[in-house]
């Protein structure tokens, strides 16, 4: 990534070119003190029967001054004051917002390049996957023996709830934000997304949040799991107060990505990309976050009415006062379904994106890979009680969520039938991105089979809140979710960073995790078959051979991902210069140079067919190209 | 043509097919892990415990008959990931194939696929269905026993309204006697997990939800709270006793005690 | 090499990063030196001869007599168990517990804990299987309107650890005998005994509700060991 010769940097962008991270957090620490302080002299802090609410107003209060303060200190408003000014944007504008020659620092301002906004996510995400998994070795050295106890069970609780809520901030973004980011917009063959300023928006709304989210280890934590349940939470500290603010604002960032991505992928594709010639990746990416679009205002409102519940003393899910907590759980599911494939989908899509490239033929069944992905996105809005068989809410309809639920096998097993078929009779060209591949796989089908007994109701019952399910839902979202986002990150790499991703540490790395992930996960399914709670921090010592195992395991994942961390940055700053298509890939990001120029193509291209025509066609048995005509024998 | 010779054709078609080496070790490979996947059919029931419970015995077997439906599905997918490690490599050091056959699609496979992964969640619907038939509470002339399970932050406690009202902090019942459990909670949600017998309802606050099981054996079970609901969820636990008509009676007749 | 370097301080960076919040999370959930029982004789019980070991704590309506120090730590209003909340007893024994109580209160969450649960007969002070005595007068139980707090202990099930469930209330002191600084001249004295069986690791909370402002009042101290939750270990 050689920054030898850079032209000039543009005039333009007024304010903007005196903002940057150090005035949005100067901004936000500001506003949340005026607001801190304001609002503990009007509230009062303390706890106790005469100020239910003080505390809860004061930290929420704090909270939203610091996020406006810090969304202001980026320079979001500029725009649209600008515009209510009468003062639109000029040409010298838009050049200086999207970064140009500004080097290293555009990486820490409200930049509009959409290359750029990709590369912030990734250091977010990769940020998070780091905070979310030194709780979880927290979390498995404090069962590591039946009665450890490195910290008390209080401690353990909010560890737990905090593992879960930043690693599934994490899981949601670490495909759509570093790769819907970067790649799709040069996929599809455009200069940028549809609204470069709102791209610029929904990342500084994550970085916002982040702060926020972590504020919590300070005010208690968040001791009732990632879920929140009620009535449990409004007993909780005022880390739930971070918990859901954190929540709100990223309802608004996805919110705000989803419609981005959306209409970049409707509107922009470059002439000639009918949807038969459009990469499978973009499809994912498009199903994610379309799916997130009706999904997380759900999770929002379900915050913004605990949020309200905390501070004014209504009782939405207050029973005993006329309120219901079934009301929570059905919000929260309404979203929290979805929600894992939101994660999962993406993931999937870049390993069906690239696998053709590895094995150099086409994805097998196209059409089946986008029906698959449809017949996902749109079963998955109507199975969310699954997690509800147990809760008494509604047995009668237990059986219908059985039923929706366990049709989700079929769409999902088109996924595999496209995966499989691509694999079938492909010569492989054995790099990590490719092996990737073969660990999803065989990870996704024990998550799968796993989900496939959780769905029925009477198994569920022995099954629910029982570790069973964590090792489930790890197989899912991390086997197959996270490995899918580490192959994106090996196989974008060259693109991406300029250099290539060395695969001999990266490949340790990789396979130590690996390793190390299926046994911390089967010791699980073993210990939660036999009986053992989730979210405990001690217990029966039938459950002990189990959890040592896991702990061990847990250990070695820790052990491999940093060896991976090690290679990426290694490489980042020190690997091998790469070329523009060291793939030998067709999609449009690997026809344009690297580093991509700031408005990625020099002429738009004009597209006359689909990416994966790899492979040759005399080799393909189909009667039509042998030679068989009547008459012969 | 005639029918004969285009039926010669299609089982020529066929033999032609059956006849490539790399699906004949396929299918052999696939054979050979869903024996062994198959051996792994009964592991998770016996990792569960003997069950004391019908329902715990229909959750065990559905587990088992679940695993060895689903054995050969994952034996297909390991089977072609294993070949495509070892069979259709390209040499070490050697770049990308140009060799690999252009295959869109397989409309013969792709049908099939979609067809038997269809009937494969006919049939798991149609067995849950059936299943959750079979365990519903039936009209029987043996009036079941009313126990209260009262959850609180953190512990359980039983009360036995239709036996005098005694309370007790374990759950004790008579074997081979309808029970029906009515939960509920004083303060957070927490979920009544009765490990052995499958059962599980959660304790919702102010409510009642309702849960029913016939004990099979003998013996000492676990009652561990299944829902977070703070600070010693851990440690919401309890035992259960199933004792013998004449012992629980004997339990009833001392006001709940041994 | 440099990569493998890399590799290698990467690896002992997050392992550090891991240790070190660890062990400060550990030394900040340091829980206090526990307060042990002394064994002070014998007594004779329905399992037999036993050693007979003595306990005493006590219930405060701040946190500025238990383990908090005078200050009262970081909620010197919460109210507290003292002079510790671990506490620790001998296997096999009869162990006598007294507990002051100088709290006002109100009523429980669940009238259940209004009882007395698990106790045998101390020796000598007239109370029977499943009696407490309070104030000098043995009863089962209480007014479940007029709790201050309760002992109740509990447990994981898990074999090879033996079945502890003993609960006790401990009434209320009337609102006007609290005075504003200082503790009641009349507290409740209660006492009880239970018999321990073999070593193991059990768990104490307080029933009565007292975290005010939070759902059921079961949040703030109620929720938070060292204050009105603790551990019991049987060795």
């Amino acid at each position: 990534m050689s920054t030898s010769t850079r032209g000039p940097i543009p005039n333009g962008g007024g304010l903007m070119r005196r903002l940057n991270l150090g005035t949005a957090i100067a901004g936000g620490m500001i506003l949340g003190f005026i607001g801190w302080y304001v609002s503990g002299k009007v509230f009062g802090f303390g706890d106790g029967p005469d100020n239910a609410w003080g505390r809860d107003r004061v930290w929420i209060i704090t909270m939203t001054l610091w996020a406006i303060g810090f969304m202001a200190g980026i320079g979001a408003f500029v725009g649209p004051i600008r515009w209510v000014m009468g003062k639109d944007q000029k040409f010298e504008d838009q050049m200086y917002l999207a970064g140009k020659n500004q080097g290293i620092s555009r990486y820490f301002k409200f930049t509009t390049d959409h290359k750029v906004v990709g590369i912030q996510y990734l250091i977010v995400t990769m940020l998070l996957f780091f905070v979310g998994g030194i709780l979880a070795m927290l979390i498995r050295t404090d069962l590591i023996s039946k009665n450890t106890e490195i910290f008390g069970p209080q401690t353990y609780n909010a560890v737990v709830g905090l593992h879960g809520i930043v690693m599934i901030v994490a899981t949601i973004i670490m495909v759509t934000g570093p790769f819907g980011n970067f790649v799709v917009p040069i996929m599809i063959g455009a200069r940028d997304m549809a609204f470069p300023r709102l791209n610029a928006l929904s990342f500084w709304l994550i970085a916002s949040l982040v702060p926020i989210l972590l504020s919590a280890v300070f005010l208690g934590g968040i001791p009732t799991g990632w879920s929140a349940y009620e009535p449990l939470g409004s007993q909780a500290p005022p880390g739930m107060d971070s918990y859901l603010m954190t929540i709100i604002i990223f309802a608004i960032s996805s919110g705000v990505a989803g419609a981005n991505i959306v209409t970049t992928v409707l509107k922009m594709r470059a002439r000639g990309m009918t949807w038969n010639r459009t990469p499978i990746f973009v499809y994912g990416v498009v199903a994610s976050v379309g799916l997130a679009i009706p999904a997380f205002p759900t999770f929002m409102a379900s915050q913004v009415i605990s949020g309200v519940d905390r501070t004014t003393g209504t009782v939405f899910y207050d029973t005993a006062a006329g309120g219901n907590d079934w009301l929570y759980t059905n919000l929260f599911w309404l979203m929290g379904h979805p929600e894992v494939y939101v994660i999962l989908i993406p993931a999937l899509a870049a390993m069906m994106e690239y696998l053709p490239v590895f094995v150099r033929k086409p994805l097998f069944n196209f059409n089946a890979a986008v029906i698959g992905i449809a017949g996902i996105v749109g079963l998955s809005v109507m199975v969310w009680a699954h997690h509800m068989y147990t809760t008494g809410w509604a047995p009668n309809l237990n059986a219908p969520f059985m039923l929706t639920t366990e049709l989700i096998s079929v769409p999902t097993g088109m996924l595999f039938l496209v995966f499989v078929g691509t694999l079938w009779r492909g010569k492989v060209w054995a790099r990590l991105p490719m092996l990737a591949v073969y660990a999803m796989l065989w990870n996704f089908i024990i998550g799968g089979i796993t989900g496939i007994y959780l769905s029925d109701v009477p198994v569920d019952v022995a099954f629910h809140g029982s570790m069973y399910v964590t090792a489930h839902f790890h197989y899912t979202l991390m086997g197959a979710g996270l490995v899918g986002a580490m192959g994106a990150v090996m196989y974008w790499f060259p693109k991406v960073t300029g250099r290539m991703f060395d695969e001999k540490i990266g490949g340790w790395g990789f396979w130590i995790s690996q390793i190390g992930f299926n046994v911390t996960f089967m010791g699980m399914f073993a210990v939660g078959l036999a009986g053992q709670p989730r979210r405990v921090g001690s217990y029966s010592a039938l459950f002990a051979n189990g959890n040592l195992v896991s702990t061990l395991g847990a250990y070695t994942i820790f052990l491999g991902m940093l060896i991976f961390l090690a290679a990426i940055i290694h490489s980042w700053t020190a690997g091998e210069i790469a070329p523009s298509n060291p793939w030998g890939a067709k999609t449009l990001e690997w026809q344009v140079p690297t580093p991509v120029p700031l408005e990625n193509f020099e002429v738009l291209p004009v597209i006359t067919s689909d990416p994966y025509g790899y492979g040759v066609p005399e080799k393909t048995h189909e009667p039509q190209l042998e030679s068989v005509h009547a008459g012969d024998h | 043509m005639s029918n004969s010779v285009e039926t010669q054709q299609q089982s020529s078609k066929f033999a032609e097919w059956i006849k490539r080496p790399y699906l004949r070790h396929v299918l052999l490979i696939w054979i050979g892990l869903t024996i062994l996947l198959e051996f792994f059919g009964p592991v998770q029931a016996r990792l569960m415990g003997a069950p004391a419970s019908e329902s715990m015995k229909a959750i065990e077997d559905t587990m088992t008959l679940f695993t060895y439906a689903a054995a050969p599905v994952a034996a297909l997918v390991i089977a072609v990931v294993l070949y495509s490690i070892v069979g259709w490599r390209q040499p070490k050091g050697a770049g990308p194939s140009d060799e690999s056959p252009a295959i869109r699609t397989n409309g013969p496979v792709t049908t099939v696929w979609v067809i038997v992964s269809s009937l494969l969640c006919v049939f798991l619907l149609i067995w849950g269905l059936g299943e959750m038939n079979s365990l519903a509470p039936k009209a029987t002339s043996a009036k079941p026993l009313v126990i209260d399970v009262i959850g609180n932050q953190w512990a359980w406690n039983f009360k036995y309204p239709d036996n005098g009202n005694i309370e007790s902090n374990q759950l004790v019942m008579p074997v081979d006697q309808p029970v029906i459990f009515h939960v509920s909670s004083v303060d957070v949600v927490h979920s009544f997990w009765l490990v052995q017998l499958g059962v599980k309802v959660d304790a919702n606050p102010f409510r009642v939800t309702l849960a029913h099981v016939t004990p099979t054996t003998l013996g000492r079970f676990d009652v561990r709270c299944a829902e977070l609901c703070g600070l010693y969820h851990a440690h919401m636990q309890t035992d259960a006793l199933v004792l013998s008509p004449s012992d629980f009676n004997q339990w009833i007749a001392n006001g709940g005690h041994a | 090499m440099k990569r493998t370097f890399t590799a290698l301080v990467t690896v002992l960076l997050g392992a550090t990063v891991v240790f070190g919040v660890a062990s400060f999370l550990h030394v900040s959930n340091q829980q206090n030196p526990p307060v042990m029982a002394t064994v002070n004789g014998t007594a004779q019980t329905s399992q037999g001869l036993l050693p007979h070991a003595f306990i005493s704590l006590s219930t405060y309506p701040d946190s500025l007599a238990g383990e908090h120090g005078p200050s009262g730590g970081v909620h010197p209003d919460w109210v507290s168990y003292g002079p510790s909340t671990a506490i620790s007893l001998p296997a096999h024994a009869l162990v006598t517990m007294t507990i002051t109580q100088y709290d006002s209160g109100e009523v429980l969450n669940n009238p259940y804990f209004a009882r007395v649960w698990g106790t045998v007969a101390t020796p000598g002070d007239g109370t029977t299987d499943g009696q407490m005595l309070l104030d000098g007068k043995p009863v089962s139980q209480v007014d479940p309107n007029h709790i201050g707090h309760t002992f109740t202990m509990h447990e994981i099930t898990s074999p090879g650890q033996d079945s502890l469930f003993v609960s006790v209330p401990l009434p209320a002191v009337p609102e006007e005998e609290v005075p504003d600084s200082g503790y009641s001249k009349t507290p409740h004295v209660i006492t009880f005994s239970f018999i321990t069986g073999g070593a193991g690791k059990y768990v104490w909370n307080c029933e009565y509700p007292c975290g005010d402002g939070t759902y059921r009042k079961f949040g703030d101290a109620m929720a938070a060991r060292s204050f009105m939750s603790g551990t019991v270990t049987v060795a």
